[in-house]
């Protein structure tokens, strides 16, 4: 089932200096997925966030969540939200605003405090359920954002930048906490800047610039072959002399030879050399593109406007 | 409904957080006393100088003061009775209209601007839900300063061994009514432009200003209908059936400026 689509979803803002802030997202997220989000700043990572929730309309195209259009209410009861930066009405203690969140999100009032005490000790606040909320730090704040949008256990997450306030320790635990819901088989859609972070949940990544979907795959469909490790006990001399001729580095060390190939092409060739020599690699290794690369490789190679 | 009950509740909670709100109003209640303190002396005054003309001044050996005198004093002093009630009902309706205004302005651009609205409206609740529980809200909240008011003009008054002019049967009840429109235009007018200047609007959009002539005369509202100063000076006061046709006047208007409202959140962007 998919539980977020968008069809040639856009968005544009003002009216005569229009800032085309979303074009066409053709987007989907599965059930169970942890999808990651990502671009720099102003490639419309929130805007889309905003437009799923339907706090604004599109300009073109459509959102849905769980097959529905966004603007139904029903869609919301399966929907958990933590927003980039965490403002909850702060006239509350914590464990009460949990309650308010709790009773509009439709938790039965039997289960409610039964809900709102295991989260409050999954997210280590238990301790601060009685403090007023101004009373909170940055990081607590984020948790209790946290703790509002899992009390009706949804099926899917919305995540805007959820460990931006977070330090390393909290960050931690956050991720162990999505890893936890993702064996759960919650749907998770994170927007970060951490790639980190998303490299180690996410199932799919999609990264937006300037508005538009650049790139959308898994981490092994995304990722180039960055380089090509060959690994072999003793080359014959015109074999090497032929290799010398290629972009191919050859290192000598105790009695073996690694021939490292910079691209796909190189290795081809090499490959074909040795085979012609009738010699077999004893290893291979492949170095793949880590996040950032491929992050900022697609980045980077875009023409800015 | 029970969605916007919710909602109602939050916002009540809210306003009686809110600094700059309990300062307005405990400013407004402090105006208020200040005035019935000040108008309390100004009749204690007249009636000290009454006296006095009428005894002192008089030649040694008069005769006591006439039935007529008695009677001139009496209404001297029930005069300036009215004028203190009058005066506090003037400056308790007027703190009221600025905290009606404050209160349903802001009532759902700060929760814009301060960003909650956006965790509120991702549980399952409609625009209409959240628009119509913060309206409940504000309404609940004017009701309890109408309420406030009115027991301190009681308070005030009986403290000042004063004679309740018959206005004041009603005067809080319309006092109330006039906020809600109040209110209701502002609600309105602050999904379109800056709390401020809806505000503003929302102030002087009373018909007031315009002859029966005008078309507008007959598309803004009467607040003036809802004042009650000239019936305190008076101590005349309105029959039921009149209150009741401008209770109905007011919810008729309020409901309208509400539906607008409601129309014009469906579609509003809240970032």
């Amino acid at each position: 089932m998919t539980v977020i689509r968008t069809e040639n979803l856009g968005k544009t803002y003002g009216g005569g200096s229009a800032t085309v802030a979303l074009r066409g997202l053709n987007l989907q997220v599965g059930a169970g997925e942890v999808f990651g989000f990502l671009g720099p700043n102003g490639a419309g990572k929130t805007t889309t966030i905003h437009l799923l929730l339907n706090l604004i309309r599109p300009s073109s195209g459509a959102a849905f969540l769980f097959e529905r259009p966004v603007v139904g209410v029903e869609v919301r009861r399966r929907l958990g939200y933590l927003p980039e930066s965490v403002n909850l009405h702060d006239y509350y203690r914590g464990g009460k605003l949990l309650e308010f969140y709790a009773a509009l999100a439709g938790v039965p009032r039997e289960t409610r405090d039964a809900r709102i005490a295991h989260l409050m000790k999954l997210l280590n606040l238990q301790e601060a359920a009685t403090k007023p909320v101004t009373k909170y730090s940055k990081g607590m704040l984020q948790r209790l954002g946290l703790a509002q949008a899992l009390l009706h256990d949804p099926d899917l997450l919305i995540l805007d930048e959820p460990t931006s306030s977070l330090d390393p320790v909290g960050r931690k635990e956050f991720r162990d906490i999505l890893l936890a819901l993702k064996g759960q088989g919650k749907a998770i859609f994170i927007s970060s800047h951490i790639l980190s972070e998303v490299e180690s949940v996410c199932d799919r990544v999609a990264i937006l610039q300037k508005g538009e979907l650049k790139r959308v795959g898994t981490m092994q469909e995304l990722s180039a072959v960055k380089s090509t490790r060959l690994t072999l006990k003793n080359l014959p001399g015109p074999l090497i002399e032929a290799l010398a001729a290629t972009p191919a580095q050859l290192t000598m060390t105790q009695g073996q030879v690694v021939i490292k190939c910079p691209d796909e092409a190189t290795r081809k060739v090499v490959e074909e050399l040795l085979a012609r020599h009738s010699l077999v690699p004893d290893r291979v290794e492949t170095d793949t593109q880590s996040l950032e690369d491929i992050f900022f490789s697609t980045i980077e190679t875009q023409p800015t406007t | 409904m029970k969605t916007a009950l919710l909602i109602a509740g939050d916002s009540i909670r809210a306003l009686l957080h809110h600094r700059l709100l309990l300062g307005l109003m405990l400013i407004s209640l402090a105006v208020t006393v200040v005035f019935s303190i000040l108008m309390s002396n100004f009749q204690h005054n007249v009636s000290a100088d009454f006296l006095d003309r009428m005894t002192t001044n008089a030649p040694s050996g008069a005769p006591a003061m006439s039935e007529a005198d008695k009677r001139k004093m009496r209404e001297t002093m029930e005069q300036g009775s009215s004028m203190f009630q009058a005066m506090f009902y003037q400056a308790a309706s007027f703190g009221g209209s600025l905290v009606a205004l404050f209160i349903f302005s802001t009532a759902v651009t700060a929760e814009v601007r301060k960003g909650t609205i956006r965790v509120t409206l991702s549980k399952p609740v409609s625009r209409n839900q959240y628009l119509l529980g913060k309206y409940l809200g504000g309404v609940v909240v004017m009701m309890g300063y109408a309420f406030v008011t009115s027991s301190a003009i009681l308070l005030f008054a009986g403290s000042q061994g004063l004679s309740l002019s018959p206005a004041m049967k009603f005067a809080p009840w319309l006092m109330f009514c006039r906020q809600l429109m109040l209110g209701s235009v502002a609600m309105l007018l602050s999904l379109f432009v800056h709390p401020l200047i809806a505000c503003a609007l929302a102030f002087f959009a009373g018909n007031g200003f315009y002859s029966p002539y005008n078309p507008l005369y007959y598309l803004l509202p009467s607040y003036g209908l809802f004042n009650s100063f000239f019936q305190f000076l008076q101590g005349t006061m309105l029959t039921g059936k009149d209150v009741l046709w401008l209770t109905l006047y007011a919810l008729d208007f309020a409901a309208i400026m509400i539906l607008f409202a409601l129309w014009r959140f469906r579609s509003k962007e809240l970032i």
